[in-house]
């Protein structure tokens, strides 16, 4: 009697225990056609395995999450509070409403600024970028689009995602009444 | 040896020994590298907010790779719509260098792309168990308490994905008999 598919699939993974293993192997020796059934289990695993990156690539940013992860959490002075959900989450969109007027947003090296009417939840029409910052890059755009198309939520929450240290200030002027 | 998620060494420790199983589990999820190493980083960030201890280094892995697992299927669950400003950001962010899995994909030979169009295929239940087998090298026991499942339940559906992926694989000539 020839092998049971899951038992062989099983075998396939070294997960027998015997004495099936024995007998399996046993079976296989004498038998073609699971040999053939074995082979085609091996190639299946194998053509899984083959795709997909290298070690290399895969590990390719290995270091500087860890970095990331080590100054977010293990830098001097303790860790760093997740700002955004900490401090700015709850208290955002009041406070904005209450400026109902320009919005200045500071975030480390460049600023972010512009008109908040009616929707506190998109209070960033415009921006600009200081041209000596080491951070212009990271958000900065080629595009004229610029950053209409996110919230400031989640200019922050990336940016604090990607490990950097975001100083924020919200400045509300006089409502441009 | 007792792991501490808040410890520095501790925290060095099972990264150094994870990061790789869990970059190459979640790749193979996503099928994107950003997306795989953002995912990767917040499982590591959630591994220490946590704040948890665990008896050993396999369950912290374990741990990390459950909740990689999760935030690997969440993106896919997740709309279209907000990958998409991820992903612009992203662009953006790195300066037009991620081009490179769009290549990737390009040079991919026919094999390769079966391979992927017949895991994606699969019904979760089954892709994840044989994600964690071919790429993560876990056996049938490290499976099974990761997904909170038995052994022999692992097993099952091992079997039960690699006949599936046979039969994809094995393309037009199933028809032929
Ligand atoms: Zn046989």
């Amino acid at each position: 009697m020839c092998i049971d598919e899951a038992l062989l699939s099983s075998y396939f993974d070294g997960e027998l225990k015997e004495p099936y293993k024995s007998q399996t192997e046993e079976h296989l020796a004498h038998c073609a056609a699971c040999r053939a059934r074995y082979e085609r289990l091996r190639t299946i695993s194998e053509e899984l395995r083959s795709d997909g990156p290298d070690e290399a690539e895969l590990n390719r940013n290995r270091d500087v999450i860890f970095s990331r992860l080590e100054k977010k959490f293990f830098a001097e002075g303790g860790r760093k509070p997740g700002f955004w959900r900490k401090k700015v989450e709850f208290g955002l969109g009041s406070m904005i409403t209450a400026a109902a007027g320009l919005v200045i947003v500071f975030i480390g090296g460049f600023v972010l600024f512009g008109t908040s009417p009616e929707q506190t939840s998109d209070i960033i029409p415009s921006y600009t970028i200081q041209a000596d910052s080491q951070n212009v890059r990271f958000v900065s755009s080629d595009e004229p689009r610029g950053l209409d198309g996110y919230s400031l939520e989640e200019i922050l929450s990336y940016l604090d995602s990607r490990g950097y240290n975001v100083d924020i200030s919200i400045k509300g002027l006089q409502p441009v009444e | 040896m007792e792991i501490k998620s808040t410890d520095s060494d501790s925290f060095r420790l099972v990264y150094e020994n994870c990061y790789s199983v869990l970059i190459r589990i979640c790749y193979h999820v996503v099928y994107n590298m950003d997306i795989a190493e953002d995912l990767v980083q917040e499982a590591f960030e959630r591994f220490y907010l946590k704040n948890m201890t665990f008896p050993s280094e396999d369950e912290a892995k374990y741990w990390l790779i459950k909740v990689v697992r999760n935030l690997a299927f969440n993106h896919l669950r997740r709309g279209r719509r907000e990958t998409q400003m991820v992903e612009k950001v992203r662009l953006r962010a790195s300066g037009g260098t991620n081009t490179r899995d769009a290549q990737v994909d390009l040079d991919e030979n026919e094999t390769r792309r079966e391979v992927r169009k017949a895991v994606s295929e699969l019904p979760e239940n089954l892709r994840m168990v044989i994600i964690l087998k071919e790429y993560g090298d876990l056996d049938y026991k490290a499976i099974g308490k990761i997904l909170g499942i038995s052994e022999s339940n692992v097993k099952v559906r091992v079997h039960r994905a690699r006949k599936k992926l046979e039969e994809s694989l094995a393309g037009d000539e199933a028809y032929v008999y």
